[in-house]
């Protein structure tokens, strides 16, 4: 269930590479790189949990990220909430109610693009568990220098030098935004013209995930 | 993305063919599938499957068993709780089963299951929003195949392993019968139960069942004939 992917065209993401059902115990697993950053993902669900924190109506999220050193910063817990977000709006939790869906997240190694990776392969792990879904997302970074130049999927030296950074995460059915992450200060039209970028370059995620799936499908049928 | 029988298909991806022959008649969407106001759309990642005149479905990868009706699954009996057992399922929630539902049980003849009894049942009652029901008996009122499982051993696998060698079409099961006697219980939950004669046998059934998910046909007669060889020279 491995596979890689480097495309010619005008919207260049970093290679990509992913292992489905990575971990042999949980339901559903993904281990991703893009470039050197790396993410592994485990979904446990739909599972029984506390009375407390059922919902009668849809299933309940829970994502929990842990960082390289295993402490949980601030930081950490504000992804995780964008993250749960992204999730709800794409898993069909009417189809599970008063059950619980866990995603753990695993840092491995950050060379810039983090949460994007992250958000690519909780979205892998998600299908490799076979959860019923309204669409896949796709998750793209990129930075503006100083000179307003937009770079994709930016490396830890172009990150360095740039001004802001900018995550966005986009539907498969449209390609409408779900999430957009921002840090640093930019001009509104910068905002726009990344968020375009973004999703031009959102396809070749999405092919990917194509390309992954199709990978395992002909193996198990 | 508009898709089509036999593709390999996503989330949020649409099918206006099953929806053409909806308009027409009857159609019957089965797991993966999901109708919405404007169309047919996939939920799950796999393969476009379709089975004349009008079912289509998404064949995909899975672990975690949902619970539905009419599938024989295999249960861990976890608690006695006054006329019901408790028993687990690999669903989110435990299944009921009643000591009524039981070949011959009666009120005063109960049958002797005890706390982590491994039990073949069929889902009676399966609804996401109701606790599941499980029985061991058929509609006649006679156990068939179903009950308690004594001895043997239950390991589990992905759902998908199990739909692969109960299909008729696997040599799996056809080509290892010939060569050792077992007895074996196939899950829809993902569990297996195996008896055989030997230690030894049942580790070498449980290996070729686990080897067999990503091989094809022939590579499993294959498997299966080496399996068999290497049992049969260290025993003699």
């Amino acid at each position: 269930m491995g596979s890689d992917n480097t495309d010619l065209k005008d919207f260049k993401l970093r290679p990509m590479k992913c292992e489905c059902n990575y971990l042999s115990k949980s339901d559903g697993s993904a281990i991703l790189s893009q470039g050197q950053t790396v993410a592994l993902v485990s979904v446990n669900g739909p599972l029984d949990i506390k009375m407390t924190n059922q919902s009668i109506e849809k299933a309940t999220l829970e994502v929990l990220f842990s960082s390289k050193g295993g402490k949980p910063a601030i930081g950490d817990r504000y992804k995780e909430h964008v993250i749960r977000q992204t999730c709800e709006t794409a898993i069909l939790g009417s189809l599970y109610p008063r059950t619980g869906i866990t995603v753990t997240i695993q840092e491995m190694e950050d060379y810039g693009g983090f949460l994007a990776c992250c958000i690519n392969c909780t979205c892998l792990a998600l299908l490799n568990a076979g959860l019923s879904m309204r669409h896949t997302f796709a998750a793209v970074a990129c930075a503006i220098d100083e000179l307003g130049d937009i770079q994709l999927d930016p490396a830890p030296a172009q990150l360095a030098a740039a001004r802001a950074t900018m995550t966005f995460v986009f539907d498969s059915r449209n390609k409408t935004l779900v999430c957009g992450f921002t840090e640093g200060s930019f001009s509104e039209d910068a905002h726009s013209e990344a968020l375009e970028r973004c999703r031009s370059a959102s396809q070749l995620v999405f092919d990917f995930y194509k390309d992954i799936v199709s990978k395992y499908s002909y193996v198990i049928g | 993305m508009k898709v089509s029988v036999g593709d390999v298909v996503l989330p949020g991806d649409f099918s206006e063919e099953i929806a053409a022959v909806g308009e027409k008649g009857k159609v019957i969407l089965g797991p993966g599938l999901r109708k919405e106001v404007d169309g047919i759309y996939i939920t799950k990642a796999g393969t476009l499957k379709k089975r004349a005149p009008n079912t289509f479905w998404v064949d995909n990868y899975q672990k975690r068993y949902i619970p539905a009706r009419g599938e024989n699954v295999i249960g861990i009996v976890v608690q006695k709780a006054g006329d019901i057992f408790r028993v687990d399922v690999g669903g989110s929630c435990t299944a009921s089963l009643s000591y009524l539902s039981f070949e011959g049980a009666t009120k005063k003849n109960r049958p002797k299951v005890v706390n982590g009894d491994v039990v073949y049942a069929k889902m009676l009652v399966a609804s996401k929003d109701m606790e599941p029901e499980i029985v061991c008996v058929d509609s006649h009122g006679k156990k068939g195949r179903l009950g308690v499982l004594e001895d043997g051993f239950v390991f589990k696998c992905s759902l998908n392993l199990i739909r692969k060698i109960l299909n008729p079409e696997c040599p799996l099961l056809n080509s290892l019968k010939n060569e050792w006697p077992f007895e074996l219980a196939a899950g829809m939950n993902g569990r297996i139960w195996i008896k055989a004669n030997t230690m030894r046998e049942t580790i070498a059934l449980g290996n070729a069942i686990l080897g067999s998910e990503y091989l094809s046909n022939d590579e499993i007669k294959s498997m299966c004939t080496n399996i068999a060889s290497i049992l049969a020279g260290h025993i003699s």
